[in-house]
């Protein structure tokens, strides 16, 4: 991998880039919150992050225990369903104050005291729970009112239509969005930029032929193709991005490709092939490191572009599949005649959105800032 | 025999041109015609004359004929009401019987068929000539008549029709095109002013017509139009059809006035202010939340929940008993006993529905003594481990000894029901069952339940009076797909109670085949029923009145059987007790049950729950 070595001039480009403190701290801003998000099942989650009980370690972040290993029982008797981990907190809680009563009372030692009422001695157990003690799909009706509620201690965004945490679902959602809009440029940015290369250094009929596909393909609509495409195949993550792929490599093409038609005319290029190297050699070692401006510059765009139709796919409803968190379908919700007074339904994932796609777009502005090549022209 | 025969031959031969009225034709004098006149009014006979019904439709009508482009819209039902809706016969709307509307009498001939309806002979259209049968012989011919640019009634009376023609002045002969166990429902029909519309017939009719107000049999004309804005119809005083029994107590208002709101949130606010006498209320949200303002408050405005027996039709979840997961009838109920429907309904439907039970639900067919499964972990449990599943994996979903888990798909393709799913999946999954969502578009999820390419779908079909047992239960349907049997159901014995009630000539017969295809269906838990709202909520102000009841047992729209009057006395009164803010004494009760639903309805409930 040797193309990744940076040479000078882009080392110059990245110290730029970090001098724009707007889109440095937005870059830095995005990477620790994306980073956050990875590890999501840690701070919203309705199973406890560490249980202590009888003296033994639980961590049931990822694994299911059932009722029987905390002595808990459902209210129709059975032992084995998934233990309720805010029961147990409530539980031991309960059992802390009351034993405190209880002493005030009591003439003996506190030892005496648990002795005479084992129950007491389930009181020392613990349950740390994640920040947000609530997963994006279990609802919650302990309230009144059925849902939407309205923010509160319990649910600091308060809850959807389905009673489900607006903040575990956005936080979700945004880990969603960020890896299907990065897996959807990477995927699509190399595709492109192969195609493109090849475009441009090869020539002739190749890049005649191709570039006429490229044209008719790009006049496909977009979202027909989505709706049909869920006619034939199961709606899913890997689908929407494969296709959200299929549409998305075009763009990238056309700069690599008057690139390379470039920088093949230059000496170095031909220096290169005097030697003797492959083709491909030439391309991709020599020539792509020259290249690489449009791709870095469009890439926070393109990172834009993908959040954003992802959920607007959510919204009309031909996104990722339910119950996936998305923020789309939160918008979905919010908008809904039933739900207009629920403002915190519309305005939560519409201001994330907007955090989002702001810093992206600052980001995208200082690179596109630091790689400007207009900075060193000389004009005669 | 022979010289009969030959006789009939006779007569061809001499006068080809009346044989079509004539070969095999009956002597109209020696028919013995049948009525019904012994049914109870529909409306209030006593019900106040006059006043203004005022009421709104989502546009205004880009066209008044009710064939051809663009002829059914937010409009149509007004129109039709007073127009196409005055047909030969009725259903009655409490006794399911048909009774007289332009016909006074009928006869259904031996091949279920044919039949010959009398006019009756007051019957007059909007103009002041006489509906003869020629009138209907006109309709007959205008359907099927390629100027009218209307494919469905086009291909409608070539299916259902062989002919129809004026025998007499008064007597109208129909023949369908196959034999019929309710011909009088088949073969119904409605007259066309033939003296109006007979010359224009022709390339041109679609355009000459857009604009020009219909000629009907009915007691209301359009008056005035503000185009763009409302249509106004006026009652015709006197009519012809306002001593006729079954048209007493309906049509009571002076004037109907239909304004353009374009949606039906706007259409709320402008009921609040007095600008509409009455609005239905469509959703459990503003049934439940906003139904408290000043006017309600204050007693001018009432609001009711009125309970209507009209057939539901089947909706809920359908098993694939196609499926190796859902061909266990074990695994069935465990499914049947997992679903929390109450859960859902205080949760997400403001408690506004009532859990169905029958398959033929809201019919004359439906088993009465059916009770719904009901959310019961302990039965779903012991089910679970008949069908095999005794131990949870890892994930805390079922697991058999070979290793199948207790997960399922479940496709279709309402996104409205999303949240539902979700709720009901999250329940399933604390109980050990896997359901997955698969929310496709709504064409190709109905597809594939017609293709049985599902494991669990959302079934959701309309019906009316009578249920189609056959094309759902019957085992013709089992080796293709294609059709209504999603489920693949069907054995020796329901196919013969279907037989039963398809062709059975004694009813009380077919009811008891249907009561037991019902329980059969219940027991084998391959359909869960979700809800249904056998109710119209509304309100309406204080000078609107209603017959006892409310509204009839098989209500569908507020245009179809016109019962509401306005006092005219109490609108004055009311304006003023508005004027000077004087409140009136509220009216606490919400329900009314005319028809025993709701109390059937919590009887079901309560004895479930034991």
């Amino acid at each position: 991998m040797n193309f990744l070595k940076l040479d000078p001039l882009m080392v110059k480009r990245l110290q730029r880039f970090r001098r724009i403190k707007r889109g440095y701290y937005s870059f830095l801003i995005l990477v620790i919150l994306f980073v956050i998000s990875l590890f999501s099942e840690f701070i919203a989650n309705d199973r406890a992050l560490i249980v202590n009980y009888e003296g033994k370690l639980y961590f049931p972040t990822f694994k299911f225990y059932p009722m029987a290993e905390f002595g808990q029982m459902d209210e129709y008797g059975f032992d084995d369903v998934e233990a309720d981990y805010h029961g147990l907190k409530t539980e031991i809680a309960t059992l802390k104050a009351e034993f405190k009563d209880r002493m005030e009372t009591w003439d003996g030692s506190a030892a005496e005291l648990l002795e005479s009422e084992p129950r007491f001695q389930r009181k020392d157990n613990w349950v740390l729970m994640p920040m947000i003690p609530f997963d994006p799909y279990e609802p919650d009706f302990s309230y009144d009112e059925p849902p939407p509620n309205a923010p509160d201690g319990r649910h600091w965004l308060g809850t959807d239509g389905q009673g489900r945490d607006v903040l575990a679902r956005l936080l979700y959602g945004f880990r969603i969005s960020m890896t299907f809009a990065l897996a959807l440029v990477v995927i699509s940015q190399t595709f492109g930029t192969i195609i493109g290369s090849f475009q441009g250094y090869a020539g002739g009929w190749f890049d005649l032929y191709s570039q006429r596909f490229i044209e008719i393909w790009g006049t496909l609509p977009f979202l027909y193709v989505v709706i049909i495409l869920t006619n034939f195949f199961t709606p899913s993550a890997k689908m929407l991005l494969i296709v959200f792929a299929l549409f998305n490599w075009l763009g990238i093409t056309y700069y690599m490709r008057t690139e390379m038609y470039r920088e093949k005319t230059k000496e170095y290029c031909l220096a290169a092939r005097s030697y003797g190297a492959s083709s491909m050699r030439v391309m991709f070692k020599h020539l792509l490191p020259n290249c690489l401006t449009p791709l870095v510059t469009f890439t926070p765009f393109l990172i834009v572009g993908a959040i954003f139709s992802l959920t607007a796919l959510d919204y009309l409803g031909y996104g990722l599949p339910p119950p996936t968190p998305s923020w789309g379908e939160l918008i979905d919700q919010g908008l809904q005649s039933d739900n207009r007074d629920k403002i915190w339904l519309s305005m939560s994932p519409f201001a994330a959105i907007s955090f989002t796609l702001i810093l992206v777009t600052f980001v995208g502005e200082s690179v596109r800032e630091a790689f400007d090549p207009k900075q060193y022209a000389r004009y005669k | 025999m022979l010289k009969k025969l030959l006789m009939a031959g006779l007569v061809v031969a001499l006068a080809p041109a009346v044989t079509a009225t004539m070969a095999g034709a009956v002597d109209v004098s020696s028919i013995e015609w049948e009525t019904n006149m012994d049914d109870p009014m529909i409306g209030n006979p006593d019900a106040k004359q006059g006043g203004t019904w005022k009421t709104y439709m989502l546009s205004y009508p880009l066209t008044f004929r009710l064939q051809g482009p663009d002829s059914n819209d937010s409009f149509a039902g007004w129109n039709r009401a007073f127009t196409m809706d005055f047909t030969l016969v009725a259903l009655h709307p409490v006794t399911d019987n048909f009774i007289p509307r332009l016909a006074t009498h009928w006869k259904v001939m031996d091949d279920n068929r044919t039949i010959y309806y009398k006019l009756d002979p007051d019957a007059r259209w909007s103009d002041g000539e006489k509906i003869t049968a020629d009138d209907f012989a006109f309709c007959y011919e205008m359907m099927r008549s390629e100027y009218i640019v209307d494919p469905f009634y086009n291909t409608y009376f070539e299916e259902y029709y062989e002919s129809v023609e004026a025998v007499e002045e008064y007597v109208v002969k129909i023949v369908g095109t196959k034999e019929s166990w309710r011909p009088l429902y088949d073969y119904n029909l409605w007259p066309m002013p033939e003296h109006v519309l007979a010359g224009g017939l022709n390339e041109t009719w679609v355009q000459d017509h857009n604009l020009k107000f219909q000629v009907g049999a009915g007691p209301y004309t359009v008056s005035k139009t503000e185009n763009g804005q409302r249509v106004v119809f006026e009652r015709q005083r006197p009519w012809w059809g306002d001593d006729k029994q079954y048209f007493k107590g309906l049509y009571n208002v002076d004037e109907v006035d239909i304004k353009v709101i374009l949606d039906a949130d706007r259409a709320f606010d402008h009921f609040k202010k007095g600008e509409l006498s009455y609005q239905r209320i469509t959703t459990a949200k503003t049934w439940a939340q906003d139904m408290e303002f000043d006017s309600i408050k204050k007693g001018w405005v009432h609001k009711k929940r009125v309970f209507i027996d009209y057939p539901q039709g089947m909706y809920g979840f359908a098993m694939n008993l196609q499926d190796p997961l859902f061909s266990n009838k074990d695994f069935r109920k465990a499914v049947q006993y997992s679903f929390d429907f109450d859960e859902l309904n205080k949760n997400l439907m403001f408690g506004a529905y009532f859990r169905g039970v029958s398959a033929f639900e809201g019919t004359a067919y439906e088993n009465p003594n059916l009770k719904p499964y009901g959310f019961d972990p302990k039965k779903a449990r012991e089910h679970l481990a008949a069908a095999g599943f005794t131990k949870r994996g890892k994930d805390g979903i079922f697991v058999r000894e070979d290793g199948t888990r207790a997960s399922f798909t479940l496709t279709y393709g309402s996104p409205g029901l999303t949240r539902h799913m979700t709720v009901a999946k999250q329940k399933f999954e604390r109980l050990g069952i896997e359901m997955e969502l698969l929310l496709l578009e709504a064409a190709t999820a109905f597809q594939r339940g017609l293709e049985r390419e599902y494991q669990m779908t959302i079934m959701s079909r309309t019906t009316n009076l009578y249920p189609a047992p056959h094309q759902y239960f019957s085992t013709e349907f089992l080796d293709t797909t294609n059709n209504n049997n999603i489920w693949a159901f069907g054995n020796q014995h329901v196919d013969g109670l279907i037989d039963i009630f398809r062709f059975d000539m004694d009813e009380q017969k077919r009811v008891s085949a249907m009561h037991e295809i019902d329980a059969i269906i219940q027991d084998e838990a391959f359909y869960v029923p979700f809800w249904q709202a056998p109710f119209v909520r509304m309100v309406y102000w204080d000078h609107v009145e209603w017959p006892k009841g409310f509204l009839p047992r098989r209500f569908e729209q507020i245009t179809d059987w016109q019962v509401m009057s306005i006092d005219v006395e109490k609108e004055q009164a009311l304006k003023a007790a508005m004027k000077a803010g004087k409140a009136y004494t509220r009216d606490e009760v919400v329900d009314v049950d005319g028809w025993g639903v709701k109390a059937k309805m919590m009887q079901a409930k309560g004895e479930a729950s034991n």
